[in-house]
């Protein structure tokens, strides 16, 4: 996949695992290992990205005996998913045009 | 490998990073160990599935830009006492011309690996613009009734043609591994400020 669209596909996908609830590191990875394969060093630039742009705000919360870092998202975040949706919309319908030329040649 | 061996491990490789910068990592790297282990991993292997620490600092350096791995580089650990700065002053006149040569070399260097690239994607340029030109003027000849020099310069045509479809494959490859060869001597120079 082409790098400059998988790295948005990526900030797209940590933003939508903590959209619902906050998370924390293992768990984003956990979540979206079955979409896109993504390493810790990789969902760590990743996060101080999304950190830095006020996507999102870092707490440290005790567990367990020790220290964790959990991540929520800011209305900055929600409204980038909302923006990767309605540009997806228009590239689905790209793609069904795209589609549809192949099928009737065959 | 332990945990603890393995954060040390990463430590020494990040050493000369920025103090704040290196203390994040860690903290970061050892939860994602510790969550793995409270998943059920045993401590071998959550560290394992980190991956290498060799692996993981270089992908670290390269995300760090460049510049700010020299000014780190550069930044003196202590105060300089006025004996070591009257004799910066005095050596610059040695170390600040050096400096520029070395960048002047590394600069060279990438501008001739590229122009060696700009250079064979021109020759591909020209066999196929020969391929097309000699196609089309065939016509012309062949059209002004002198079909056997129509048929020469088509022949030509293809020839130039052929040549190009074969050398664009190489000029992607050529191309390809110039980029990877960038890639890998900047992580090179990189390296050598951090360590």
């Amino acid at each position: 996949m082409d790098i400059q669209l998988k790295r948005g596909l990526l900030d797209v996908c940590v933003l939508a695992a903590i959209k619902d609830k906050d998370s924390y590191g293992y768990q984003i990875i956990k979540d979206i290992k079955p979409y896109i394969e993504m390493s810790e060093s990789t969902l760590y630039t990743i996060l101080k990205r999304l950190e830095l742009s006020g996507m999102l705000t870092v707490r440290t919360s005790e567990h367990g005996g020790r220290l964790r870092k959990y991540y929520h998202i800011t209305k900055a975040g929600l409204g980038r998913i909302e923006d990767f949706k309605n540009e997806w919309r228009e590239v689905m319908a790209i793609y069904q045009f795209v589609n549809k030329e192949d099928t009737k040649r065959a | 490998m332990r945990k603890q061996e393995f954060l040390d491990a990463l430590e020494r490789e990040l050493a000369r990073l920025p103090q704040k910068e290196v203390e994040e990592r860690l903290a970061f790297y050892g939860e994602m160990i510790d969550d793995r282990i409270e998943d059920g991993l045993a401590e071998e292997d959550a560290v394992a599935a980190i991956g290498s620490v060799r692996e993981i600092a270089e992908q670290i350096i390269a995300d760090i830009p460049l510049a700010r791995l020299a000014k780190e580089k550069i930044k003196p650990k202590r105060k300089m006492k006025t004996w070591e700065i009257v004799l910066l002053a005095v050596g610059s006149l040695v170390w600040i011309p050096l400096g520029i040569s070395a960048v002047a070399v590394i600069l060279s260097l990438y501008v001739v690996l590229w122009a060696l690239i700009v250079t064979v994607w021109a020759v591909f340029v020209a066999l196929a613009a020969c391929g097309a030109g000699g196609t089309v003027a065939s016509i012309g000849f062949a059209l002004g009734g002198n079909g056997l020099v129509g048929l020469v310069v088509l022949g030509a045509g293809l020839v130039s043609a052929g040549i190009a479809i074969l050398l664009f494959f190489g000029c992607l490859a050529a191309t390809k591994g110039i980029a990877w060869l960038t890639k890998k001597i900047t992580l090179g120079i990189k390296k050598a400020f951090v360590k």
